[in-house]
């Protein structure tokens, strides 16, 4: 069964809103900025279904059963979040995909992902990286720089948490430049535990996503 | 994990469907299996609550297509106006409650996405009330409707964008119809074979929606495929097999979906998103789209003017 959410479409408001939930759960911090580029097709279906203001509920940090969700375009006027929409052909993807900028005061992220349905997502591409992250695990999200034993540093670290790893993947810009992993946990991880792994020599940020519910 | 019908039939010869779904779901997910049960409880909750304001309210959808559906087909009803069985019109009712609801911005429970979503709280809800179904009953129900969309949704994307309307209130009369034919009984053989014979007889519907809007015709067509859902666990019910066995069904739905025009999936670009009616119901909303818009832009800046003329006194 789906999530409990606000209508009227599951792909356009429940899928957009957990899309623009995960850009908020990686920027960890409320937005000052937000732009959404939106795949052609969504563009053009995206106002009738309420992606907009889904979208930037979820980016907002709003649940998708947030009875706020047709609020939040108001909402973030409010709270002085500056927010634009724009098209943008993002390639051979999915018709609902979206690229998701959001700019807080520490950190900018950026997104890439699709609602495929149901309420499911897909994230394929986080700050520049490919990822797959669909939700449906605990996952880590690290950016550090390309070193030998990074892999085995991370690893022991979730261990030494009492946590199994599900599994991981890696992605570099350059040889020895910045890199990313990916790593699906079983079980979630403590803020203490994010901590150690964030103090890890070369991690430049590491950030945690729970399972989406 | 169970990653097919086969292996679902397989699991489940002789057993309780909902329990082999249940166990089989705790293991992967590594929640308990009362916590799936909470969940499930706690989204039927919200299905009678979503059933109970939608037949009461004839409230204008977002694009003032649809609304008082609900409460026409119950106004009817109570005034003892309708010719076909209780359970039947109830079925129509709640589910075009839910539609008319989910119009309006209402919270409701994607089943298996939100603008199929009428068909299995239409369906479930009706029969526990008509037939005094304990809720546990309906809501291990709603195990088995779950467990036949993740079933599915392991082969085919769920939504109309991917395959049309088949991939959404397909999956949702299947769905249904397996839960239906659980609940009044059903073995695991009957239930898989409800789904069967229900997604078999959706196959190659589009997804053509008025403005790219949730509302014509998906509020009225989760009324049809809640009863069409009906029809298929009283055929698997009374020993009618299909033919075709569920994995192939799915698999044809996809290839369908394939194979349809891209105009024909969610894009409004075609079918009755193309009509006369259509094409004009889909100017006036582009045109009320861009007025709000404008006033909103139009807002802002005499907000800014303000604020800026504010602060010009302020230094004086």
């Amino acid at each position: 069964m789906g999530p409990v959410m606000v209508g009227p479409s599951s792909s356009h408001t429940a899928g957009t809103a957990r899309l623009g939930r995960v850009a908020h759960e990686i920027l960890g911090e409320d937005p000052v900025m937000l732009r959404f580029f939106l795949h052609p097709p969504l563009e053009r279906t995206f106002r009738g279904h309420g992606s907009d203001f889904a979208l930037v509920g979820g980016a907002l940090g709003l649940d998708v059963h947030d009875h706020r969700i047709p609020e939040a375009i108001r909402i973030a006027e409010q709270l002085g979040v500056d927010v634009d929409f724009a098209e943008e052909d993002l390639g051979d993807v999915h018709p609902n995909t979206v690229r998701i900028v959001a700019k807080g005061a520490a950190r900018e992220v950026e997104i890439v992902g699709s609602s495929i349905g149901g309420a499911a997502i897909e994230v394929f591409s986080i700050n520049g990286f490919s990822a797959r992250y669909k939700g449906d695990s605990p996952t880590l999200l690290l950016f550090y720089r390309d070193r030998i034993g990074m892999i085995h540093q991370v690893a022991e670290a979730i261990a030494r948490e009492g946590i199994n790893i599900a599994s991981l993947s890696c992605s570099r810009k350059e040889r020895g430049k910045d890199a990313f992993m990916q790593v699906d946990v079983d079980s979630p991880l403590s803020s203490q535990g994010l901590a150690k792994i964030l103090a890890l020599d070369e991690m430049d940020d590491a950030r945690y996503l729970d399972r989406i519910p | 994990m169970i990653a097919s019908f086969n292996e679902l039939l397989a699991a489940g010869e002789g057993r309780d469907l909902a329990q082999v779904l249940l166990d089989a779901d705790a293991e992967e997910s590594g929640f308990t299996q009362q916590q799936i049960l909470d969940a499930l409880a706690k989204r039927r909750e919200v299905m009678w609550e979503c059933v109970r304001r939608g037949k009461l309210n004839a409230g204008l959808s977002m694009g003032k297509l649809v609304g008082g559906e609900a409460l026409t087909m119950a106004a009817a009803f109570d005034a003892g106006k309708t010719f076909l069985d209780p359970l039947t019109v109830k079925t129509m009712i709640y589910s075009l409650a839910v539609m008319d609801e989910n119009s309006r911005m209402g919270v409701i429970v994607a089943a298996p996405t939100a603008g199929a979503g009428g068909v299995v709280p239409g369906m479930l809800l009706a029969l526990e009330e008509e037939r005094n179904v304990a809720p546990e009953k309906t809501i291990r129900g709603l195990v088995v409707a779950g467990g036949v969309g993740s079933l599915v949704s392991l082969k085919a994307n769920i939504s109309g964008a991917a395959g049309g309307c088949q991939n959404e209130v397909g999956v949702a009369t299947a769905m249904g119809a397996a839960a239906i034919a659980y609940m009044k009984g059903g073995t695991t053989r009957e239930c898989v074979q409800a789904g069967a014979l229900a997604l078999k007889n959706v196959l190659g519907l589009v997804c053509d929606p008025v403005g790219g809007l949730v509302e014509v015709p998906c509020v009225k067509r989760n009324s049809f495929y809640a009863v069409h859902g009906l029809t298929a666990a009283q055929l698997a019910l009374a020993g009618v097999q299909s033919i075709i066995p569920m994995d192939e069904i799915i698999d044809a739905m996809v290839r369908i979906g394939r194979a349809l025009p891209r105009g024909l999936k969610e894009t409004a670009e075609g079918g009755l998103a193309m009509t006369p009616t259509g094409c004009a119901i889909a100017e006036r909303i582009k045109g009320e789209a861009n007025d709000r818009r404008q006033a909103a832009a139009d807002e802002r800046e005499r907000v800014a003017a303000e604020r800026k003329a504010e602060r010009g006194e302020g230094k004086d």
